[in-house]
């Protein structure tokens, strides 16, 4: 569905992602990990055409997108959310939604009606008029969730959506991925938390210093010496291999 | 039913000041309220709506005075006629320096679009089509009703009123359009808007020819009502500051806000000019000054905002 060949990204003279090729399948849930910094957040917005790659191609859907806008990939098919969630706070939820809605229909009523059902999607009916901006953290990353929702996307990209969220808030989301996921909708997702990975990812790439260092299932990839190595230090992967 | 209380009382009140104000000098107040009001809300679509703070609209102002009565000056036909050719300038104008500067962001901008202003004025200044430092007039003694060359302020007032109702008609549709949706999610995340499918470039550029257009007529009407354009009344910086500051004086990004704040500034001017006389000039622009750094302390989203804000909880729970 989507195929990154070759991703390599340079800010001046630090190689952010170097090298990185990457397979999304038709309706699996690929997961991106790693250590902070590793590069896997850059690749994620090559994948989104927000940075372009020094070298490498993108493709989607048989189409090189590599030089496409956002906006461009967006109307293909393709859906992200910001870690930082991006929310337009001078609208109401309901508008939020509807500007992503507005890919489909230019006929504002019609906007409105898709954005609702959205919003029940979402659970998120009964803020459906309140001023985004007093939303919180967990209320702005769902609210993020259902805007890439409204655009109607085949591929959605999760840039961190569970950053930031407690214990309860975080089995809700993960509630809300699978259901996304039960739409038919292939998932990309960068987390920091195993635990979401593991419940969640059918295949993870892990990433370090800007490469890729293993690929595999979740449990696969945990039991990888060179993935602990690069998450806890090399004693600690001594001692992991010990016990 | 409620919804149209504010807006019903305010079309009462404009169409019956005239007739209750009867003074020369009020009713000319009045016509001037409604003409800065018209160039203000037209700064509104691109600079509230969007967020692209334009400081050099009186580009599109001088257009719109220019092309009126430089048609008059040149081939003697009445200045109305010269409207639409203002109009072309001013959107062709807008379309060779909004494809380039719309790409920056925030302050860039702003800053781009006073240096367009300036050189401008510096080559009208330099023209002598375009009358040169000395200006261009209009027909003082009118040739016939086509002139729309009146003593009293009244047939102004009336005219600007219907212009006005048409300019905020244009700005109403577009606020309730997918364009102007675009617009406001671009001015909170132009990052989100586009990740959403927003075309940011076009729509941004869309508006700020629409915006352009509408400037223009502003500055024809000004023409029409005053019969004289020099370089400092049709294209000084002055002006652009006016729409700015009358556009977040009210509340920038909403429809009745340009109103509001040309309700309140325009008589605020003329008066201080009337009491101080000529010495007063230099005190308007130390009040510009001052409305600009209690908007930004105070009240970013202007006078209208603050009903706006108080009115939104109630509405909560409508669907």
């Amino acid at each position: 569905m989507l195929e990154a060949t070759g991703i390599s990204k340079v800010f001046g003279r630090l190689r952010a992602v170097d090298d990185v090729s990457a397979e999304v399948r038709q309706g699996e849930i690929l997961g991106l990990i790693g250590p902070n910094g590793a590069g896997k957040s850059t690749f994620f917005n090559c994948l989104t055409g927000d940075l372009a790659p020094t070298t490498g191609s993108v493709r989607f859907l048989g189409e090189d997108i590599t030089t496409r806008s956002p906006e461009a990939r967006a109307e293909l098919g393709l859906a992200r959310t910001f870690q930082l969630p991006q929310t337009f706070t001078g609208m109401t939820v309901l508008e939020n939604v509807m500007i992503g809605a507005f890919l489909r229909t230019s006929v504002t009523a019609e906007a409105r009606e898709r954005a609702r059902r959205i919003l029940d999607i979402v659970d998120m009916a009964h803020l459906a008029q309140t001023p985004a901006k007093t939303l919180g953290t967990p209320g702005r990353k769902r609210l993020e969730i259902a805007r890439a929702l409204a655009t109607e996307p085949k591929l959605l990209l999760l840039d961190e959506a569970m950053a930031g969220l407690n214990p309860t808030e975080v089995r809700a989301a993960i509630d809300l991925v699978r259901v996304i996921h039960g739409m038919g909708i292939t998932l990309v997702i960068v987390e920091h938390i195993m635990e979401v990975i593991n419940s969640l990812a059918d295949r993870v790439i892990v990433f370090h210093q800007g490469r890729e260092i293993a690929r595999g299932t979740p449990r696969e990839v945990t039991g990888d010496p060179t993935v602990i190595e690069a998450y806890l230090g090399k004693r600690a992967s001594r001692a992991g291999g010990r016990t | 039913m409620k919804k149209l209380l504010w807006p019903g009382i305010t079309a009462v009140l404009l169409l019956a000041y005239p007739l209750v104000f009867t003074t020369p000098f009020q009713q000319r107040l009045g016509a001037l309220v409604l003409l800065y009001a018209i160039a203000a809300s037209a700064w509104n679509i691109v600079g509230g709506y969007a967020g692209q703070i334009s400081v050099g609209h009186v580009v599109f102002f001088g257009c719109g005075a220019y092309a009126s009565l430089a048609l008059f000056t040149h081939t003697g036909l009445p200045p109305v006629l010269g409207m639409p050719l203002g109009i072309a300038a001013a959107v062709g104008i807008a379309a060779i320096i909004g494809t380039p500067t719309l790409r920056l962001s925030g302050h860039y901008f702003s800053m781009a679009t006073i240096a367009v202003a300036e050189l401008a004025r510096l080559v009208t200044t330099n023209t002598e089509f375009l009358g040169a430092a000395v200006g261009l007039s209009g027909p003082t003694v009118p040739r016939t009703w086509l002139d729309l060359s009146f003593i009293s302020s009244v047939p102004y007032y009336y005219l600007f009123l219907a212009v006005l109702v048409i300019t905020l008609g244009i700005t109403w549709w577009m606020e309730r359009s997918r364009i102007g949706f675009y617009l406001r999610a671009i001015r909170d995340s132009e990052k989100a808007a586009r990740s959403l499918g927003a075309r940011a470039p076009r729509v941004k550029l869309i508006a700020y020819l629409l915006s352009a257009g509408l400037t223009s007529v502003a500055g024809s009407l000004y023409a029409l009502m005053f019969q004289f354009v020099d370089p400092e009344s049709g294209l000084g910086i002055l002006i652009s500051v006016k729409m700015l500051i009358m556009a977040a004086l009210g509340g920038a990004g909403l429809l009745f806000g340009p109103l509001v704040g040309a309700a309140i500034l325009v008589p605020l001017e003329e008066i201080s000019n009337s009491l101080l006389g000529g010495r007063g000039a230099g005190l308007t622009f130390v009040l510009y000054g001052a409305i600009i750094v209690l908007i930004a302390r105070f009240r970013p989203d202007g006078i209208l905002g603050l009903f706006q804000s108080a009115r939104k909880a109630p509405e909560k729970h409508d669907a």
